[in-house]
């Protein structure tokens, strides 16, 4: 998929690679991170409270992430930099907002009634 | 055989057409055609695009509460065989869609009628010319609705003020 930009002079930068574009597909999709947002609110627990696991091969071992963004940091002052960014609180506003569509509004919008799971088998 | 519907548009998705894209936490995103599948690449939220029906059913332009929505349902228990009942869906299939098709376009002619706000006024005008003609009880109880809907406006107005 390495498509030619038109719009670059620089011969350099003239090809988009895929290798380039990859953290874009790596990302967490906005539904994938609204989920996560509510079930945190869910437990009451804040998305800070939490202690990260460490990882080497992650920027500051993993330790300074940015759960609306699912972006990982150097260290704190880069953190705090990004919060303070038009791009996250764009994104926290984004995603405070409505739930996003799924499959299930899709199929009532077609017309169809609630998912029919039958009878309960086992009691708890 | 399942007929699944689109994510984007939600029509139905009959078996040979359309694409299905499984991202890698396992969810499955189904589209009716190419069309649908590149809004959805596009990353464009069908609420805002105007020709799917999740748009439609917001803004209210479809039926959205009706009794005959509750059949077509995603029955996860399967039914049992049974020849009678299944001759008796097969006979009620016709005269459901022919109910909803025909409550779907009273509703379209509904939402349709102009004039909404002109015919209010022009109701609470005539109301106002031949209060006279209303029984008196009526016409006391309806200046005091008015009296108090002018209360409640000043006591507003005073709010306002002192703020």
């Amino acid at each position: 998929m390495g498509g030619k930009c038109p719009h670059r002079k620089v011969k350099k930068r003239r090809l988009s690679h895929k290798t380039a574009r990859r953290g874009k597909f790596l990302l967490n999709a906005d539904d994938a991170v609204y989920d996560e947002l509510v079930k945190l609110a869910d437990k009451g627990k804040d998305c800070e409270g939490k202690a990260l696991p460490v990882d080497e091969d992650l920027p500051g071992m993993g330790q300074f992430y940015c759960l609306h963004c699912d972006r990982y940091f150097a260290d704190e002052t880069v953190k705090e930099d990004h919060y303070r960014s038009k791009r996250h609180k764009k994104r926290v506003k984004t995603l405070s907002g409505p739930a996003p569509h799924t499959q299930l509004d899709a199929d009532l919008a077609a017309g169809m009634g609630m998912p029919d799971n039958g009878l309960k088998l086992m009691s708890t | 055989m399942r007929l699944e519907k689109c994510w984007f548009c939600s029509s139905t998705v009959y078996p040979g057409h359309g694409i299905q894209f499984v991202r890698n936490d396992a969810k499955v995103f189904r589209f009716c055609r190419s069309k649908c599948h590149k809004n959805f690449k596009m990353k464009r939220n069908p609420r805002k695009v105007k020709w799917t029906k999740a748009y439609r059913r917001l803004r209210g332009k479809d039926m959205t509460q009706d009794t005959t929505f509750e059949f077509e349902r995603k029955r996860n228990r399967p039914e049992r065989y049974d020849r009678i009942l299944t001759e008796q869906t097969l006979k009620a299939i016709p005269l459901i869609t022919k109910i909803r098709h025909e409550r779907q376009k009273k509703h379209i002619t509904e939402r349709q009628k102009g004039g909404k706000s002109m015919s209010r006024k022009k109701d609470a005008k005539e109301l106002e010319q031949d209060l006279q003609m209303l029984p008196k009880k009526d016409t006391v109880a309806y200046e005091a609705t008015k009296q108090k809907v002018i209360v409640s406006q000043l006591k507003t107005e005073e709010n306002l003020m002192e703020e």
